[in-house]
């Protein structure tokens, strides 16, 4: 594998060693790719709500509101960990409970609480990560997916999140339900993923 | 006179297929048109930023490329390269058959289409399943993609459901949602069971050693959820030097490509699982493949080697609205695959010198194109490199007679008077099929040949 390495990087300085000049690296503000009705948005977690609806993540602000919900949408296996105790004792009156996710129980467990490691208000995008999601299918399987937002981790833009990625195997950010166009142009949800996508803002 | 092929492709392709075709790229390009004005009051500005960060990056390669290795190997991925396509298939295979898989989930990736890599793996016995609705579809039915993002833009719900029916995902159904719940009870099992999962990579980071995935799906998540083995095959233009040119990159790429913000997932893979962050793949390989970028970086096309694979410049296409993308006869179809189709053909240049005549150069695909790639520019630079390499050019007016006049002053002159006689001559009587539809409606205007010359004679005598 090593000649293979040492044959592309070759080519590749060879095809630049011709160059006269090459590009310099464009410097650029951190809000260049703002858009530009951000700056009348003073506020970010009233804006991160208004973008998350659009985009199709359902938003709330209080755990009763969350459960009424869950309960209109008739699941039946919910997961929660282990120290949701409230919010977990509200969904024990409408369906079976679990604080435990296993590979046995995925396509059993309906809907699923993951806390996320932050928000993205400019596009309403949750962000999760091997640390606060501890098992990826957890919030991938289930039809319902409801991520734990913490006010204070919103971040108010895709730069800002960008410049703050913690160290972690895998982010990744949610913006909106799983969705395909792919049979004629038509929007379906819930491909692979959720089909339901929400947030619980704490 | 012989046809391009383009133009005979276009002739001969079915209705239906074409309507959908022209009707789901012309909704591509409103969509984004409308997104891009609504959100940036100088849209092109952004595109020229996005261009020159993408130029940087290609440009410096040989730097970049060599941080991006460094750093995915500190966060305990393998890398490996892979100079030509056969050698990339046998790197995929070679890990599979050392770890024993047997069973593999794919996500969309255009390289993996450029290098065959499906029928590679069961080639060796391995099953391999293209887990994005549209590539699925594409497997099952033994087609190839006829749109960089919406793969299956030439095919009907009624298509579909046939071919679900045959594979034996339940009886007859066109109904789209049914048809797409039916693929997520089907890939379910597919995830669980893979040993491995295989994507490709929109964005490497050099600096942050990330790769950047996006799906709209969930498809790439999943491959990334259920299998111990993650392999990654990434075309060594993808590298750009740091997470902060993402911020420019991510916002086009999902408004050019479907008119989003931001697509629904943007994954940032940092490397395996960790002892304290268990949950994804314990090994992680990431393939760089030359197949002939190199080369291409090389040569004064090096430009398109920006393209971050968005179809906007498909969807803006008038020719590719009317021909389809199986009539660019290979990977990458539309304006985009006019430039790179040919050049990734290597020495087979030639069979495919004449997609980049299949274009009027109106432009569009420049305008559109969240890169600034001069894609224009470029088709001619390949026009030209056609002509000198003596490829077969049907369909091309012999210019002979024009050409002579064109070089003598003396015979331009003659013409340019001569002509004159055109305008005595009755145009409708003549017996030229072609032109007769065009006169019933129009006339031409009068002769008025080297009038500027004579204008110009004067002036200057002033």
């Amino acid at each position: 594998m090593s000649t293979a390495r040492e044959q592309i990087l070759s080519s590749v300085r060879a095809a630049l060693a011709p160059l006269p000049e090459r590009t310099p690296r464009p410097v650029f503000s951190k809000d260049a790719a703002e858009p530009q009705w951000l700056a009348a948005e003073a506020d970010s977690i009233a804006l991160f709500q208004k973008r998350a609806e659009a985009t199709g993540t359902k938003c709330f602000t209080d755990i009763e509101s969350c459960a009424a919900w869950l309960r209109s949408q008739g699941v039946h296996t919910v997961y929660i960990p282990a120290p949701l105790t409230r919010l977990a004792s509200l969904c024990a009156e409408f369906c079976k409970v679990t604080s435990e996710y296993t590979r046995a129980c995925v396509n059993e467990i309906d809907a699923a609480f993951t806390p996320a490691a932050g928000a993205i208000a400019e596009s309403g995008t949750i962000i999760l990560s091997d640390k606060s999601t501890p098992d990826r299918l957890a919030a991938l399987a289930p039809w319902h997916h409801i991520a734990l937002v913490s006010r204070a981790e919103i971040h108010r833009t895709i730069a800002d999140a960008l410049s703050a990625m913690p160290d972690d195997p895998n982010l990744i950010w949610v913006t909106g339900p799983s969705k395909t166009a792919d049979v004629e142009g038509i929007l379906i949800q819930g491909v692979h993923g959720p089909g339901a996508q929400a947030c619980l803002i704490l | 006179m012989a046809e391009q092929k383009v133009e005979l492709f276009a002739r001969n392709l079915d209705h239906g297929v074409q309507k959908a075709v022209r009707s789901n790229s012309a909704a591509g390009t409103e969509k984004r048109y409308s997104v891009l004005g609504n959100d940036y009051t100088a849209p092109d500005d952004l595109r020229r930023l996005a261009g020159q960060i993408r130029q940087h990056a290609i440009e410096h390669l040989d730097t970049y490329l060599e941080q991006a290795e460094q750093s995915l190997k500190r966060q305990g991925a393998h890398v490996h390269y892979a100079v030509t396509a056969e050698d990339a298939c046998r790197a995929v295979s070679d890990i599979l058959q050392k770890a024993g898989a047997k069973k593999v989930v794919k996500s969309k990736s255009m390289i993996s289409e450029e290098i065959h890599l499906n029928d590679h793996l069961g080639s060796v016995g391995i099953e391999s399943v293209e887990t994005d609705l549209g590539e699925y579809i594409i497997q099952i039915d033994g087609d190839h993609p006829s749109h960089i993002v919406k793969p299956i833009i030439h095919k009907n719900r009624r298509d579909i459901a046939r071919s679900f029916e045959r594979e034996g995902l339940g009886d007859y159904n066109d109904d789209p949602e049914t048809i797409t719940r039916r693929a997520r009870v089907f890939m379910r099992d597919k995830y669980l069971q893979a040993d491995a999962g295989i994507t490709g990579a929109n964005f490497v980071s050099a600096e942050g050693g990330r790769l950047v995935l996006v799906t709209n799906e969930g498809n790439s998540r999943f491959c990334l959820a259920a299998p111990k083995i993650h392999i990654a095959l990434v075309g060594i233009e993808k590298v750009i030097p740091s997470d902060a040119e993402l911020a420019v990159l991510l916002n086009l790429l999902g408004r050019s490509a479907t008119g989003q913000q931001l697509t629904v997932y943007t994954e940032f893979i940092n490397g395996p699982a960790r002892t304290d962050r268990p949950s994804g793949p314990r090994e992680m390989h990431v393939i760089f493949v030359d197949n002939e970028r190199s080369k291409i970086l090389a040569s004064d096309c090096r430009e398109i080697l920006r393209c971050i694979r968005c179809g906007a410049c498909l969807n803006v296409c008038p020719v590719y609205r009317q021909a389809s993308g199986h009539a660019y006869r290979s990977v990458y179809p539309g304006p985009v695959g006019a430039v790179l189709s040919p050049l990734l053909a290597g020495k087979n240049f030639k069979q495919l010198a004449d997609l980049p005549k299949a274009s009027s150069l109106c432009g569009a695909c420049n305008e559109v194109c969240p890169v600034d790639i001069p894609i224009p520019d470029l088709l001619l630079k390949l026009r030209n490199r056609g002509h000198e390499e003596h490829a077969p050019s049907p369909g091309t007016p012999p210019m002979g007679a024009f050409a002579k006049l064109a070089s003598s002053p003396m015979l331009w002159r003659f013409a340019m008077k001569s002509n004159k006689v055109m305008n005595l001559v009755p145009l409708e009587k003549l017996p030229l099929p072609y032109l007769q539809p065009w006169l019933k409606t129009r006339t031409l205007p009068e002769w008025r040949g080297g009038e500027f010359r004579t204008w110009m004679k004067d002036r200057r005598k002033k």
